[in-house]
């Protein structure tokens, strides 16, 4: 079976003082999987992600979307991502139209297959009455609906949300709950990473945590939220932290 | 996706063409009006007010001579502060991942760019032109030399500008190639006067400087008048591309400035 993701000893070292974002980290998502990438802030998580997707260069490891080397065969394996990224990398003062316009643009998606496509995209996000604002005019909940959109416009195989719902109000990461779901049972493989351990447990089939830029724990949900004090203790506990304080049930 | 493997995707390269060209048309005061505005000035002032008291230089009025310089001035400016603001502005804003994380090749990355480049410096260079032909401060001779030097040195400070924008950290390096090496060079280059006007000593630096074979290019397609071998001068052009287009590659290609 080709693995939807195989990373393979991945190590990320940044600048002169090198920094070990991610230290031999080897992590393997199967096609179809939601996959939840759970870790303290500064874990490496946004790393690995980066590495995945082009925005940083692995120090050494391999990464394969599909079966194709995302270093070496960069091109084929982009086309089979979509990116949301945590942070808005946009032009602000970009249409919400052209944004994901121009997403498309560079995959070269046809312009009717991007007229479709963005028109959906715009409704399904809710988007319709801000489609000729400004980037910079949205509130930040609509911004990350764009960053979900821009992510989708190719229909990409591997999804990969990087806390996708940081900063959105709760009827909108209900919306995108489902319509997640609903891409997943029509076999969308998605990787996401949030700080929502509440969203991570409804949504994912599988779960790895990472800590000081390696996997600590990683299997099965049910192997986490059968534990004593659930997935929240779960995590705790293999971060290195007490979870002493966790709220009765 | 509609690309087959390894061929060119048209359509993202289109994209990057149509996103730089809706960037550049925020500030169309700046990009062209601001350009044509000074070489109207110009022509005013060395045409109208101070040319008839400067003798003819190699037969033509000094607002012949000089518009050409004034010209190729411009295009250099416009030239590298598109390539350099759009590169560095998408690193700064970080859209510049919008790219890093879809299938455009580098190369399509920088071609991208440099059309958008060449587009802006042909329409201000045509602008220009155009307005010294109407208060007859210039002609045209050859149309066709005219156009290669204005696409060919935009390109090559198009790639200069790249260069600089993957460099820069911030605004004040952004501008210091433009101020310790273009401008200076470019007035030692022959855009007020003939080289046999400067010094012993300068002429040397002159004829090793390529803004003077690009000046020199310039004013022969415009008004004939050379002072040097024009082929020379394509030769500087076409090398400097070459050098620069696969050291832009090669800077793409390891990420530098562009990934962390």
């Amino acid at each position: 079976m080709t693995l939807a993701l195989h990373v393979s000893h991945l190590r990320k070292v940044y600048g002169r003082h090198g920094t070990v974002a991610v230290d031999d980290l080897s992590l393997d998502v199967r096609p179809g999987d939601f996959f939840g990438f759970l870790g303290p802030n500064g874990a490496g998580k946004s790393t690995t992600i980066h590495c995945i997707t082009g925005i940083a260069t692995p120090t050494s490891g391999t990464i394969e979307i599909f079966g194709v080397d995302a270093v070496k065969d960069y091109r084929e394996a982009r086309k089979l991502i979509g990116l949301s990224p945590q942070e808005f990398n946009v032009d602000n003062f970009a249409r919400v139209t052209d944004i994901v316009d121009w997403m498309g643009g560079y995959f070269g998606m046809s312009k009717a297959e991007r007229k479709a496509r963005v028109d959906m995209l715009i409704e399904k996000f809710d988007l319709v009455p801000h489609a000729k604002k400004k980037f910079r005019e949205l509130s930040g909940g609509l911004k990350r609906r764009v960053m979900l959109a821009r992510a989708m416009i190719n229909d990409p195989k591997l999804l990969i949300l990087d806390e996708p719902t940081a900063g959105v109000d709760v009827e909108l990461r209900r919306d995108l709950w489902r319509y997640l779901q609903e891409l997943n049972r029509d076999g969308k493989t998605i990787f996401l990473t949030s700080h929502y351990l509440e969203e991570v447990e409804r949504l994912c089939a599988t779960i790895a945590i990472v800590n000081g830029g390696k996997i600590v724990r990683h299997g099965p949900k049910a192997e986490f939220v059968d534990e004593p004090g659930g997935l929240e203790a779960a995590y705790l506990r293999s971060t290195g932290a007490e979870p002493d304080h966790v709220a009765a049930p | 996706m509609s690309t087959p493997d390894g061929s060119i995707n048209w359509i993202g390269l289109w994209t990057i063409i149509r996103r730089e060209w809706s960037r550049l048309m925020r500030v169309p005061i700046q990009a062209f009006l601001a350009p044509w505005i000074s070489a109207l000035l110009f022509i005013f002032i060395f045409g109208f007010v101070v040319g008839g008291r400067i003798a003819l230089i190699g037969g033509h009025r000094y607002i012949e001579f000089v518009l050409p310089g004034i010209l190729m001035l411009n295009i250099v400016n416009a030239a590298f502060l598109q390539s350099s603001s759009q590169i560095y502005f998408s690193r700064f804003l970080r859209y510049v991942e919008e790219t890093l994380v879809s299938p455009l090749s580098y190369a399509e990355m920088i071609a991208g760019v440099l059309c958008v480049v060449v587009a802006r410096s042909v329409i201000t260079a045509l602008g220009i032109l155009m307005i010294g032909v109407a208060f007859h401060a210039t002609s045209i001779e050859n149309i066709g030399e005219f156009l290669f030097w204005i696409v060919s040195v935009a390109a090559v400070f198009g790639l200069l500008g790249i260069v600089i924008g993957l460099w820069a950290n911030n605004f004040e390096q952004l501008t210091i190639l433009n101020v310790f090496f273009i401008t200076p060079l470019s007035f030692i280059g022959g855009v007020f006067n003939t080289v046999n006007m400067l010094p012993g000593w300068l002429k040397w630096i002159a004829y090793v400087n390529p803004f003077f074979y690009f000046i020199n290019g310039l004013r022969h397609s415009m008004i004939g008048f050379t002072e040097a071998n024009e082929w020379i001068g394509v030769g500087v052009a076409l090398g400097l591309f070459a050098v620069l287009f696969l050291s832009v590659l090669r800077l793409f290609s390891v990420g530098y400035g562009l990934r962390s």
